[in-house]
């Protein structure tokens, strides 16, 4: 219990405005707690290490939970996660409802969030120590795994797979650097690029410009459509909340809570995968389900647990084998980055004091979260009628300081920035997925290096089938997951047929 | 000596990942077009660049004046901000109208009320998050 003697007032004061303004974010439909963390990312430049942790962590707690607010109220999901809590939500809400279906969810996320953390706590050191043991040939295949599932997973196999790629050969880009056992040469560019590219290009305004300026683009297309009255977001004189709603109802949240952890783990795979999997389980399993899609709490406890227990499933391999579970932690790499902690399977035994804390600020947050949206969930409503004109002029001046700044004032960063917003906007045109783009974005130093350095020791590429019975075993999974992504392929298509004959 | 053995010398260890990967974008890149080269086809003969790319409601102004403006301000902010080295002007001043010309455009309605929000919104927040990010925290802003 060391650790706590480390923590000021100042750590909960900014778990508590990580998880408002989270809350605020994940509350506007258009704003995701991926963009929250990477606007606020600035904030954290000046605070240490612990501080920026609970900035950051409250930040995605509140904006997974926020996104449930216009789900239950507009029938709009705040973030992709809660498109679920939208077909129970809001037939609630309707009937005038709206602020019991908000309860619900709000204890439904406290008990996701805090389950997930208890997995993460338990699970994370024990993979840490499996991974310790690995050599570059098993890194690699490990990487490759990570990569195997996100294609499999994503909605278009073959735009999955060829985004990954794509997000791997653009981290390609600049210096094979010496500090990582390269020969220090400049590829994949032409010479004019040289002085601005020479190291690439710097993750965080690449997810900024993904994710800050890319949307605001897609928003901008369509005209920034006006927001909906706060009139219609009345809630007085409603049905009332109360803890009986939960009866009978365990089963259901651990089992969504798991689903939730356990897609957490999956890398690039987002928060919906997780959500829609938990709703269709319930209503697979459940004694009653004929209720469900007409205004069921029990749609609402499984999408919201589901969700929130996204966020300490994601940390997992982020925190033990150094892979992002989703697109938010992935920019919690880059903050690491910068505050120089390196993930991966070191960094819990390397930094116990910094694990329990992120641990506990991560618990705090689910719980402030919980206070805050318990409370007031009144006055946050009203956060979604708030004027995007306002909001969206704000957001891209944030980017900019947080691309900015990130190098310490290189106005190449803002230029990144730049490119890759309106990268981001072309690639939502055609069909590019960012998600399996970023992930190939943050693991293809690391898969080059690996794949390099194991190829140069032992001068064979069968090392890779034959260095170990844990590279075996990964060679299992990785088969496993592209049989998993032919099966699911498969019965898509025959779904599609037996649809289109009826 | 088997097929599967392998020298990779150090002086070009820089281009051999890249060039598989290279290699293999590009054949995904071929895949891509064969799968999709006959409905992207289809759909562009039927209704054009605007049915292919889903821009039915295409607000060309905005969208355009977005990437003008977000363009103007960063070229601005650097050159204001090479007037005043180190002070983080350049943010400063340039955020002001930047906000203000943005908001102008995504609004709907131009009424005294929603322009006062404007005009207040652009004063406070580049004022607000420069004290607090260049002043207080001592960032480096343009």
């Amino acid at each position: 219990m060391e650790f706590l003697s480390a923590l000021s007032p100042l750590f909960f004061l900014l778990i508590a405005f990580g998880v408002l303004v989270g809350i605020i974010f994940g509350s506007i439909p258009g704003m995701t707690a991926t963009m929250a963390v990477a606007v606020c990312l600035p904030l954290t430049y000046a605070l240490d290490l612990t501080n920026g942790l609970a900035l950051l962590l409250g930040l995605y707690v509140g904006g997974i939970t926020g996104g449930m607010v216009p789900a239950i109220l507009l029938k709009i999901p705040g973030t992709p996660s809660s498109i679920t809590t939208t077909f129970d939500g809001y037939p609630m809400a309707k009937n005038g409802e709206g602020e019991r279906a908000l309860k619900i969810g709000i204890v439904a996320s406290l008990f996701g969030g805090v389950f997930s953390a208890i997995l993460l706590f338990l699970f994370a050191p024990v993979l840490s120590d499996f991974a310790i043991k690995f050599s570059y040939v098993e890194k690699f295949l490990i990487i490759f795994l990570a990569l195997t599932v996100i294609a499999s997973l994503s909605g278009n196999m073959l735009m999955g797979i060829f985004s990954g790629i794509l997000g791997v050969w653009l981290s390609l880009i600049g210096t094979y650097d010496i500090s990582d056992g390269g020969n220090g040469e400049i590829r994949l560019m032409f010479d004019f690029m040289e002085p601005y590219l020479e190291s690439g290009f710097s993750l965080l305004p690449v997810l900024i410009g993904l994710f800050g300026l890319g949307t605001v683009l897609i928003e901008a297309e369509k005209g920034v459509k006006k927001e909906i009255s706060s009139q219609s977001l009345k809630m007085s004189g409603q049905a009332q909340f109360s803890m009986s709603v939960f009866k009978g109802k365990l089963t259901n949240l651990i089992r969504s809570s798991s689903i939730g952890t356990f897609v957490g783990m999956l890398p690039g795979v987002g928060g919906s995968a997780a959500s829609v999997l938990a709703y269709t389980q319930e209503k697979n399993f459940s004694r009653d389900s004929s209720q469900m899609g007409k205004g069921a709490p029990q749609g609402i406890v499984a999408s919201e647990s589901s969700n929130n227990g996204l966020t300490g499933g994601a940390l997992i391999p982020l925190l033990s084998l150094g892979i992002p579970g989703d697109s938010t932690t992935a920019i919690l790499i880059g903050a690491f980055t910068l505050q120089g902690i390196q993930v991966g399977p070191l960094f819990i035994g390397d930094n116990l004091d910094t694990w329990y804390t992120m641990v506990f600020a991560l618990l705090v947050a689910n719980f402030v979260m919980f206070a805050i949206m318990f409370f007031a969930i009144k006055h946050i409503a009203k956060v979604v009628a708030v004027p995007k004109y306002i909001l969206y002029p704000i957001i891209i001046m944030m980017c900019v300081v947080g691309a900015y700044a990130i190098n310490y004032g290189i106005m190449f960063d803002v230029w990144t920035l730049f490119m890759f917003g309106i990268f981001g906007y072309v690639a939502h045109k055609v069909g590019i997925e960012i998600p399996p783009l970023i992930i190939g974005f943050i693991l293809g130093g690391s898969a080059e290096i690996y794949f390099v350095k194991s190829l140069e020791s032992y001068g064979d590429f069968m090392i890779f089938f034959t260095k170990s019975p844990i590279a075996m075993f990964l060679w299992g999974l990785i088969f496993m997951s592209i049989a998993f992504s032919i099966y699911l392929h498969i019965k898509g298509r025959r779904q599609q047929s037996s649809e289109a004959e009826t | 000596m088997s097929m599967f053995e392998i020298t990779i010398p150090f002086d070009q260890s820089h281009l051999f990942f890249p060039r598989i990967i290279t290699w293999l974008l590009g054949g995904l890149f071929v895949l891509v077009l064969m799968k999709y080269a006959r409905p992207i086809m289809s759909k562009y003969r039927s209704g054009g660049m605007t049915e292919l790319l889903d821009l039915e409601e295409f607000h060309k102004f905005k969208f355009f004046g977005t990437i003008v403006l977000v363009a103007l301000y960063f070229i601005m902010m650097d050159v204001v901000g090479s007037w005043f080295p180190n002070m983080g002007f350049g943010f400063l001043f340039v955020s002001m109208p930047f906000i203000f010309l943005m908001g102008m455009m995504y609004v709907h309605e131009i009424t005294k009320a929603t322009v006062t929000k404007i005009v207040i919104v652009s004063l406070v927040s580049p004022l607000l998050a420069w004290f607090v990010l260049a002043r207080l925290f001592d960032i480096t802003l343009p």
